[in-house]
């Protein structure tokens, strides 16, 4: 992904019949008050991968959902294969040939990929038996090269495994407008890579695939054409990609020039470890997954953890955050046990923890902004309102939040700013350990920018930090070192400079 | 650019002004209509039977408002209505929906009756015994919904179903207090020993039970306890989610067990009053069902101390009304429960409606 992009041939920009496979004019959609697209005009050709490139809150999401049938503009008129789509719904645009892998996935969990398929698209009045419906999987598996496990429910299938299935299944239903909506945000870096390759060979075929996208890697590396949405309207418009480099995209993106990526003060800026024994010590550590994992470090240190999802960073993330107990082995913080269970232990032994769930585990929703800041923290007997709120209105702004106050319910919140709540709560004060999992996921650059730093001025006051991360080059910018968590076990450390091709392999599995 | 990004953020959020005003409506227009609504509808049903709504409504205004005894009737009636309204709305919040106020009901009432009359007891003096059986009362109820907290933990039983049939449990305890446990050695029908000293004294004035001013007061103590306390807090944040609450604040499951402590020592306290205040010994009917009204007063209140307030009274009203226009018309006895039973479906399909058009 991070490979200078190279220039096609071929750019698609040449349609073979001269119709786009598909061209939305004019369309404008509000929610309330909010313009989320003000007259965005796309088009996209058969034969090539177009990317979709905009910052969170652009309107790329709400523009394909248009063009899925799943939400109605308010102007604008969409033309599939040359015709004009007239009733814009979910059977008109599927019978059209348009289909749509959403960021969450719609697979019932517990039936078998097979099944998953037959409910989509259903061949006869009953049930497949488990025969016909996995030969019905392995047909599409082997004509698209997306390999995906045929006995298991879904529930089971790793993130990539449903991500592929999802494409079988729009594929099996005769997709020939394609569109991934942030398809690599939940994959690695080989994996996306695959991914790519696969969306090329899709297009080779004649299909035209849409990959939603902020990462500019990737559109660089996999996509023919790209078009740009800032705050609701086109700013570049099916350009070929090699005509701009990453900057120049950066740049019609964001607004302005990005300020280079801010790298962290050297290792030998920040507190020497004045303790005896490392700040954070896992030993043999076995839970789920997790098969005898160590990790040691000092204070002051930023680890980084790099691997696929599904080889215990889920487990290792609860351990830390003392929300299990480890089968076997011990998870100690300053020489004392991580306390499991009772979050305000966890608070008062300094560890901080930035989940990877927001929602699920940071967050409130429903609670205002001044409530979720006292989560874990506030005295037996709470102030007045009146004077919660207007303590919490300064650590918002001390913290960036942007909102309408701190009376408004956290579930109002932008991604990038409700990641600000969290750390605005979490790293009030110093910590001893930061457990930072995907913080800077789905955010956009300005707003991952801002955590980053956030949690790197900590360990430099000297906080041992452990961040899983998804992404090499961010993991590669922050840390001190890498471990690599394949197999339930840490492989490595990677000290910088960081070879990605050892990396690349220990995720992979190969030791 | 940082303005821009500012702008178009805040814009993504909708005026709260606007919100607010919304919210508001919903949450007294929706009650409010649906008891107007229900009034209508049960004005048509009584009209098919041949009776003259109006007339029959006005009998019900004048059994409240006008008769001798109608608001004192009605305090008496709301009293336990508001303890239980008050104890489900605290559940309710943290979203553990019990439906086991009535059990604790009867097992606080089952249990001070049995202290306020066992041997070597009954002969204390009258505030002391007052105050034990209180406490007993209080007790009992929280550890019978304590049972249910357990079941939930251990082994992950379902709250409704766990507290619903702990109900039966509840009755069948009754029947064998009445007729074996306490029963009144001295009494045909089978029925307990009068608590006497243990009963509560009227309030000079309005000739109340005492246990009417308890109730009262355990609307700002509970508004204050929701607002102000770590538990109320706690309260919240278990409704916005188990999982939040583990990551960030407290043991999920303590806080559930809490939870329906105070729902049950409410309702243990709303048992032990009504015997105390009204009906002065434990009987086998003694279990009218105000355990499953309160869930409908918890709600048409919002869930909110003041609304509990405003509900209860509301309810309680219609049964006194009612009971008093019986006696006038030829309508069936059960006309009021068919009313609160259309105040349920307006308000269910009105709380629909009115977050579809939120939306």
């Amino acid at each position: 992904m991070n490979r200078q992009a190279e220039p096609r041939q071929d750019p698609g920009t040449t349609r073979p019949d001269g119709t786009a496979a598909v061209a939305m004019a004019g369309i404008v959609r509000r929610f309330g008050a909010t313009v989320a697209l003000a007259g965005v005009d796309f088009e996209a050709a058969s034969g090539e991968v177009h990317a979709l490139l905009g910052e969170n809150g652009a309107g790329k999401t709400t523009l394909m959902r248009i063009l899925a049938g799943l939400d109605h503009p308010d102007e604008g008129t969409v033309t599939v294969a040359g015709r004009p789509v007239t009733r814009l719904e979910p059977r008109a645009l599927r019978e059209a040939g348009v289909a749509m892998v959403q960021q969450h996935f719609t697979l019932v969990p517990t039936l078998s990929a097979g099944d998953n398929l037959a409910l989509a698209r259903p061949l006869g009045r009953i049930r497949p038996g488990a025969r016909a419906a996995r030969e019905r999987v392995e047909r599409l598996v082997e004509e698209h090269g997306l390999a995906v496990r045929t006995d298991v429910p879904a529930e089971r299938l790793s993130v990539g495994e449903r991500q592929r299935l999802e494409i079988l299944r729009a594929l099996d239903a005769g997709a020939r407008l394609l569109i991934l909506d942030e398809p690599t945000a939940v994959l690695t870096d080989a994996e996306a890579e695959r991914l790519l390759a696969v969306c090329r060979r899709l297009a080779d075929g004649g299909r035209t695939v849409v990959i939603i996208t902020h990462r500019l890697g990737e559109v660089s590396a996999g996509c023919d054409r790209v078009t740009v949405l800032r705050r609701g309207r086109t700013v570049l418009a099916g350009a070929p990609v090699s005509e701009h480099d990453r900057t120049a995209l950066a740049t019609f993106m964001v607004g302005t020039r990005p300020s280079p990526t801010e790298t962290r003060p050297p290792a030998t800026a920040r507190p020497s470890p004045a303790e005896g024994e490392p700040r954070l010590r896992v030993q043999g550590a076995s839970l789920g997954r997790l098969n005898g994992f160590d990790l040691e470090a000092d204070a002051g240190e930023i680890v980084g953890i790099a691997g696929v999802d599904g080889n215990g960073q889920a487990e290792l993330e609860e351990l830390l955050a003392g929300l299990a107990v480890p089968e076997r082995g011990r998870v100690t913080v300053g020489g004392e046990p991580v306390p499991v269970g009772d979050p305000r232990a966890r608070i008062a032994a300094g560890i901080a923890y930035i989940p990877s769930d927001r929602y699920r585990r940071a967050l409130a929703g429903p609670l205002s902004l001044a409530d979720n800041l006292e989560m874990g923290r506030g005295p037996r007997w709470r102030p007045p309102r009146r004077r919660r709120l207007r303590d919490a209105a300064e650590a918002l702004r001390r913290w960036d939040v942007r909102s309408a106050g701190p009376a408004v319910p956290a579930a109002r919140l932008s991604g990038g700013n409700a990641q600000k709540l969290v750390l605005a709560r979490e790293l009030a004060t110093t910590p001893r350990m930061i457990v930072a999992a995907h913080p800077t996921r789905g955010l956009d650059p300005e707003s991952a920018r801002t955590v980053a730093n956030r949690i790197t001025e900590a360990a430099a006051r000297g906080t041992t930090v452990v961040w899983f991360g998804a992404e090499l080059d961010e993991l590669f910018a922050v840390a001190d070192r890498v471990v690599v968590l394949a197999g339930g076990r840490a492989a490595g450390p990677f000290p910088p400079p960081y070879d990605r091709t050892a990396i690349g392999l220990a995720m992979a599995g190969a030791s | 650019m940082t303005a821009t990004v500012d702008r178009v953020e805040d814009a993504a959020v909708r005026p709260p002004d606007d919100d607010r005003r919304h919210r508001l409506v919903a949450a007294i227009g929706v009650p409010v209509a649906a008891l107007v609504v229900a009034l209508v509808a049960g004005g048509i049903l009584m009209g098919v039977e041949g009776v003259a709504p109006m007339s029959v409504y006005g009998e019900v205004l004048r059994g409240v408002f006008v008769l001798d005894g109608g608001l004192r009737d009605t305090a008496v009636v709301a009293t336990p209505l508001l303890l239980l309204g008050l104890g489900l709305a605290v559940a309710y919040r943290a979203r553990v929906f019990t439906i086991g106020a009535e059990g604790q009901y009867i097992v606080g009432a089952v249990a001070a009756t049995g202290w306020a009359t066992a041997e070597g007891v009954r002969g204390w003096p009258g505030p002391v015994l007052v105050l034990t059986s209180l406490m007993v009362a209080v007790a009992a109820g929280a550890c019978w919904a304590a049972v249910t907290a357990g079941l939930n933990a251990r082994f992950g039983a379902s709250v409704v179903i766990t507290s619903l049939l702990l109900n039966y449990v509840a009755a069948a305890l009754l029947a064998w207090a009445v007729r074996v446990g306490i029963r009144d050695p001295g009494a045909f029908t089978p029925q307990s020993r009068p608590i006497g000293a243990a009963g509560l004294p009227e309030v000079p004035g309005p000739a109340i039970h005492l246990g009417f001013v308890l109730a009262l007061a355990a609307v700002p103590l509970a508004g204050v306890l929701l607002a102000r306390s770590r538990f109320g807090y706690r309260v919240e944040v278990l409704g916005a989610g188990k999982e939040v609450l583990g990551a960030g604040e407290a043991r999920p499951a303590r806080v559930t067990l809490a939870v329906l402590a105070v729902c049950g020592a409410l309702a243990g306290l709303a048992g032990y009053v009504e015997v105390a205040g009204v009906t002065e010994r434990v009987t086998p009917d003694f279990a009218t069902g105000y355990g499953y009204t309160a869930i409908i007063v918890a709600l048409l209140g919002r869930l909110r101390p003041t609304g509990v307030l405003i509900a209860a009274f509301a309810l309680a009203a219609l049964s006194t009304g009612f009971d008093a226009a019986e006696r006038g018309y030829e309508i069936p006895s059960s006309t009021a429960g068919v009313v609160q039973a259309l105040v349920v479906v307006f308000f269910v399909a009105g709380d629909a409606l009115a977050h579809r058009m939120g939306r």
